[in-house]
């Protein structure tokens, strides 16, 4: 298997889970944007933590993509 | 003549004599799987980037809006408020209707007048002893929770010191 069908079958699965990550932080932010209109400022600063974490967890999927990508340029 | 590299099938000399911008827009349908999944991937991260900075962007505007919520504020006379059972007054700004109450137990309470369902203003029901929304008939109790109807969240509150016959509103509490 080249290394490129292996990127392919890798991105489809990092796709996954990258999209439910940005679905979850949608509905974070629709939270947050209620909370923020209701007065409810406590809710604001977790919401926007579990994000930014989800965040570093798509950045760091996204490195591995790059190193992939380098790798895969190289074969 | 041929090179060495031809004459061992080298498979991957094509693809390093094969420019960078070539590779991003490949002819055969696998090539072409690998760059649309990938740009997805990228495209998808730039949107969590932004939905991350959204999120930061709410906290950021409560802290502005919620800069002006220590001041202090005249609201009236507690006499006004035994009399009346009521009193409306603006807090922290002038856009932001609120209401004190003297409780049955004569506690004396404030709240934001916005109801939590859909803004419209509470006022204050003696029978009910809470606060009633006549647009949908929410009804909130003297602690600020809802108890009927459809709001779901408590009002928010207003601290409140009483100075010799004097009120003033001096913070909102976060919810």
């Amino acid at each position: 298997m080249s290394l490129r069908r292996q990127g392919t079958t890798l991105f489809s699965a990092m796709l996954a889970f990258v999209g439910a990550a940005v679905v979850l932080q949608l509905w974070l932010l629709t939270v947050s944007v209620e909370a923020l209109l209701s007065g409810a400022y406590k809710t604001l600063i977790p919401a926007a933590a579990g994000s930014s974490t989800l965040l570093l967890i798509n950045a760091g999927l996204l490195r591995y993509v790059f190193r992939f990508d380098r790798d895969a340029h190289g074969e | 003549m041929n090179t060495p590299d031809e004459e061992q099938g080298c498979a991957g000399c094509q693809a390093k004599a094969t420019p960078k911008w070539r590779q991003d827009f490949p002819v055969e349908w696998e090539g072409d799987h690998y760059v649309t999944r990938r740009e997805m991937v990228k495209f998808l991260t730039l949107g969590s980037l932004l939905l991350a900075s959204a999120n930061w962007a709410t906290v950021v505007a409560s802290r502005l809006l919620h800069r002006g919520s220590h001041a202090e504020r005249f609201i009236g006379s507690a006499s006004a408020l035994e009399k009346a059972g009521s009193v409306l007054f603006r807090y922290p700004t002038d856009a932001d209707p609120c209401i004190a109450v003297r409780t049955p137990e004569g506690k004396l309470v404030a709240y934001s007048q916005v109801c939590t369902h859909l803004s419209c203003a509470v006022v204050y029901d003696k029978a009910e002893n809470g606060l009633f929304c006549p647009c949908h008939h929410g009804l909130f109790n003297l602690t600020g929770q809802p108890i009927a109807g459809p709001p779901t969240r408590p009002l928010s509150r207003v601290q409140l010191e009483q100075r010799g016959d004097q009120l003033f509103a001096v913070g909102m509490e976060a919810l």
